[in-house]
C-alpha cells in the first residue's frame, strides 16, 4: 500500500514533472465535497435529534456526493501516482524496467477508465431516453449518472498525462 | 477457463504493481466480455452498473467520515497528551515506555480507523522519547509498528466497516463490539514481550528518575481525547447514532477540540484536512467500487461454487482449511492493506465459512487479526515501514524484536480460535 504523501520522486531521485493542468482543481473539489458530506450528514443528525424527522433527500444527495468524492479524489490521487498497489516486487526491478512498468500501469488505468466512461455514457443515455426518475427526490436520474462518464474521462486523461510524464522522466 | 482468465489477469497485473483497483476492474471487464461474447455490448453494461451499486450504499458513508475523524485527531495533538497521561500513571521505569506506547496506540485506535496513521502519530511522539530513555530505535520501531496494527481491530475500524458492508449478516455495531476484546487481548499480548525484552536487554534505564507529569493536569488535558471513543461507541450503543452519524459527530467534536481547546488546528489547516481525508477516502472507495465489479463477475460467472467445493472436498478437514486460510492471509497481509484484502477474499471465503457453520462475526474478527499480523511481519510490513522511517532504521533490524511480538500474536490467534467467546461475548451482551 502506498499512501505516502512525499513520494513525488521518480526513479533516480529526479523530481517528477508536474502536470500542466494543476491537480489543485481536483483537490479543491475533493475538499469541498468532503466538507459538504460532513455538513449534510451533521445537519441530518441535528434535525433528526430535535424534530424526530429525517430528510429523505439527504440520503440520496450524500450517496451521490460520495460517488463524486471517489471519482474526483481518485483523479487527484492518480495524477500524483498515489494508489493502493503492491510495490514490493516493482521496487526490486532495475530502473528501466521499473519505469516501463510505471508506463504500463498508467496506460492500463487510462484504458480501464476510458472503457468505464464509454459504458457509463451509454447507461446514462438509456436513463435519459427512458425518463428514469430518482427514487427519493424525483429528479431525472441522469442528473446524477452523467458524472460517472464525465469524471471517468477526467481520470483517463489524468492517467494519459501521467503516462506522458513517466516517459519523459528519464 | 473464464475463471482462470479473471484471476490470472488480476494476479499478474497486481504483482506488476498496477493499482489494485485497475487490476480488479480489467480482470472483471475482460471476464464479463468473454463470458457474454454473443450478447449486445458483451453484457458490459454490468460494469458501470456494479461500479455504481457498490458505492451507492448509505452505510458506506461511514468510511469517508471515519477517515476524516482520523485525519482531524491525528493533527489535534491528542497523541502527545495521551502519552503524558499514561506516563503520569505508569511512570518511566525500565520497560514502561513501550507499554505506554502500546496503550496509546490502542486508545488512538479507538478514534482513528487505520494502522499506518496511528503508527505515524504514536511514532512521531514516542520514538524520540524512547531513544532518549535508552531504548534501541529498532526496538521502538518494532513496538510501535506492531501496536499500530491493533488499530484495525479496535473500533471504529475502516476494515471492519468494509467487512460488514460485504457480509450482510455482520452489522457494523456487531463487528465493532466483536473487535473490542480481541483488540485489548492483542494489546496485552504485545505488552508482555515488550516489557520483558526491555528488562532483559537493560533498555530504558535512562531518565527513569525524571519526575512524572502531574496527574490531574495530564488527565484534564487528555480527557478531551479520551472522551472521543466514549462518544463514538457510547452513542452507537445507546442507539442515538448510526455508525455514520457517530462518525460525523466525532468529526465536529474533533474540530472543536483541535480548534478551540488545544488550538492546534487553525482555520487555514482545514483545507488540508478535508483535502487529505477526501483523497485518502477516494483511494479506498475507488478500490471498493471496482472490487464490486470484480465480485459481480466472480459470482455471476459461477466461479465461487467450484472454488468452495474444491476446498471443502480437499480432505483437509475443518481445521486444515482454517489453517490454510490463516497462512494465506498472513502472506497477503504482508503486501496489501486490510481493506483490499477483504474486498478480494471475503466473497470467496464467506461460502467456506458458511459451509462449516462458522459464525460470520467471529470469522471477520479472525480475518482481521490475520491482516493485523501481516501488517507487522517483516520484510514488507506496511506499519513497520512507517515506524522504521520515523526511527530511521532498516526494517531488517527489527526482526530480532518483532519475532517475539509475532509469537505472542500467534498465541492470541490460538486463543480466539479455541475460545470464540472472547469475540462473541460482547456483541451478544450488547444485544447486536
Amino acid at each position: 500500500m502506498k499512501l505516502d504523501q512525499h513520494n513525488d520522486q521518480a526513479n533516480n531521485g529526479k523530481p517528477f514533472p508536474k502536470p500542466r493542468v494543476p491537480l489543485a482543481i481536483e483537490e479543491v473539489l475533493t475538499a469541498l465535497v468532503m466538507a459538504a458530506l460532513a455538513l449534510i450528514t451533521f445537519i441530518n443528525v441535528l434535525v433528526r435529534y430535535f424534530t424526530n424527522r429525517s430528510f429523505a433527500w439527504t440520503e440520496e444527495i450524500s450517496v451521490f456526493l460520495m460517488i463524486v468524492l471517489a471519482l474526483v479524489g481518485a483523479s487527484a490521487a492518480f495524477g500524483r501516482n498515489h494508489h493502493i498497489r503492491i510495490e514490493f516486487f516493482v521496487n526490486k526491478c532495475k530502473p528501466v524496467l521499473k519505469r516501463r512498468l510505471g508506463e504500463l500501469a498508467a496506460l492500463l488505468g487510462a484504458f480501464m477508465f476510458g472503457v468505464l466512461a464509454v459504458l457509463s455514457a451509454y447507461l446514462t443515455w438509456d436513463q435519459y431516453v427512458f425518463d428514469e426518475i430518482s427514487p427519493a427526490i424525483g429528479v431525472p436520474q441522469w442528473w446524477y449518472s452523467i458524472w460517472l462518464p464525465v469524471l471517468s474521462t477526467v481520470i483517463s486523461l489524468r492517467l494519459i498525462g501521467l503516462w506522458l510524464r513517466t516517459r519523459k522522466s528519464t | 477457463m473464464i475463471g482462470m482468465l479473471l484471476f490470472g489477469v488480476f494476479v499478474v497485473l497486481m504483482l506488476l504493481g498496477i493499482p489494485i483497483s485497475v487490476a480488479m476492474g480489467l480482470g472483471a471487464t475482460l471476464a464479463i466480455a468473454v463470458a457474454n461474447a454473443e450478447v449486445v455490448w458483451f453484457g458490459l453494461l454490468a460494469v458501470p452498473q456494479n461500479f455504481y451499486a457498490s458505492l451507492g450504499k448509505y452505510p458506506l458513508l461511514a468510511l469517508p467520515m471515519f477517515v476524516l475523524v482520523g485525519t482531524i485527531f491525528e493533527r489535534s495533538g491528542v497523541a502527545s497528551r495521551l502519552v503524558d497521561l499514561a506516563i503520569a500513571i505508569l511512570g518511566r521505569g525500565p520497560g514502561v515506555l513501550p507499554v505506554v506506547a502500546i496503550l496509546v496506540a490502542i486508545l488512538l485506535g479507538g478514534i482513528s480507523g487505520s494502522g499506518p496513521a496511528t503508527a505515524a502519530a504514536v511514532g512521531g511522539v514516542m520514538i524520540v522519547a524512547m531513544t532518549r530513555a535508552g531504548y534501541l530505535p529498532s526496538f521502538s520501531a518494532s513496538v510501535i509498528g506492531s501496536a499500530a496494527a491493533i488499530d484495525i481491530l479496535i473500533p471504529p475500524s475502516i476494515a471492519l466497516i468494509v467487512y460488514s458492508i460485504l457480509v450482510p449478516g455482520a452489522s457494523v455495531p456487531a463487528m465493532f463490539a466483536a473487535g473490542m476484546l480481541p483488540g485489548l487481548v492483542f494489546g496485552i499480548a504485545l505488552m508482555v514481550p515488550a516489557y520483558f525484552l526491555s528488562r532483559k536487554y537493560g533498555m530504558g534505564a535512562l531518565e527513569s528518575e525524571l519526575p512524572r507529569p502531574p496527574f490531574w493536569r495530564s488527565l484534564k488535558d487528555a480527557s478531551w481525547g479520551l472522551a472521543a471513543p466514549v462518544l463514538i461507541l457510547g452513542g452507537m450503543r445507546a442507539g442515538i447514532f448510526t455508525p455514520t452519524e457517530a462518525a460525523v459527530v466525532a468529526v465536529f467534536y474533533g474540530l472543536f477540540v483541535g480548534m478551540v481547546v488545544y488550538r492546534t488546528i487553525k482555520i487555514h489547516d482545514l483545507y488540508a484536512i478535508f483535502r487529505d481525508a477526501g483523497v485518502l477516502s477516494a483511494i479506498i472507495l475507488i478500490v471498493v467500487a471496482l472490487a464490486g465489479v470484480f465480485a459481480f463477475s466472480l459470482s455471476t460467472l459461477g466461479l465461487i461454487t467450484p472454488v468452495t467445493e474444491a476446498i471443502v472436498n480437499s480432505g483437509l478437514g475443518e481445521y486444515g482449511v482454517l489453517l490454510l486460510i490463516l497462512v494465506l492471509l498472513v502472506l497477503v497481509g504482508m503486501v496489501l492493506d486490510g481493506v483490499s484484502i477483504f474486498l478480494i477474499f471475503v466473497p470467496l471465503l464467506v461460502p467456506i465459512a458458511l459451509f462449516y457453520g462458522w459464525d460470520l462475526v467471529w470469522f471477520g474478527v479472525i480475518l482481521t487479526v490475520m491482516v493485523a499480523i501481516g501488517q507487522f511481519t517483516p520484510p514488507i510490513a506496511v506499519n513497520l515501514m512507517v515506524s522504521c522511517k520515523i526511527a530511521q532504521v532498516q526494517i531488517e533490524t527489527t526482526v530480532r524484536w518483532v519475532m517475539w511480538m509475532l509469537l505472542s500474536s500467534a498465541v492470541v490467534l490460538l486463543l480466539l480460535v479455541a475460545f470464540p467467546e472472547i469475540v462473541l461475548w460482547l456483541p451478544r451482551a450488547l444485544g447486536y
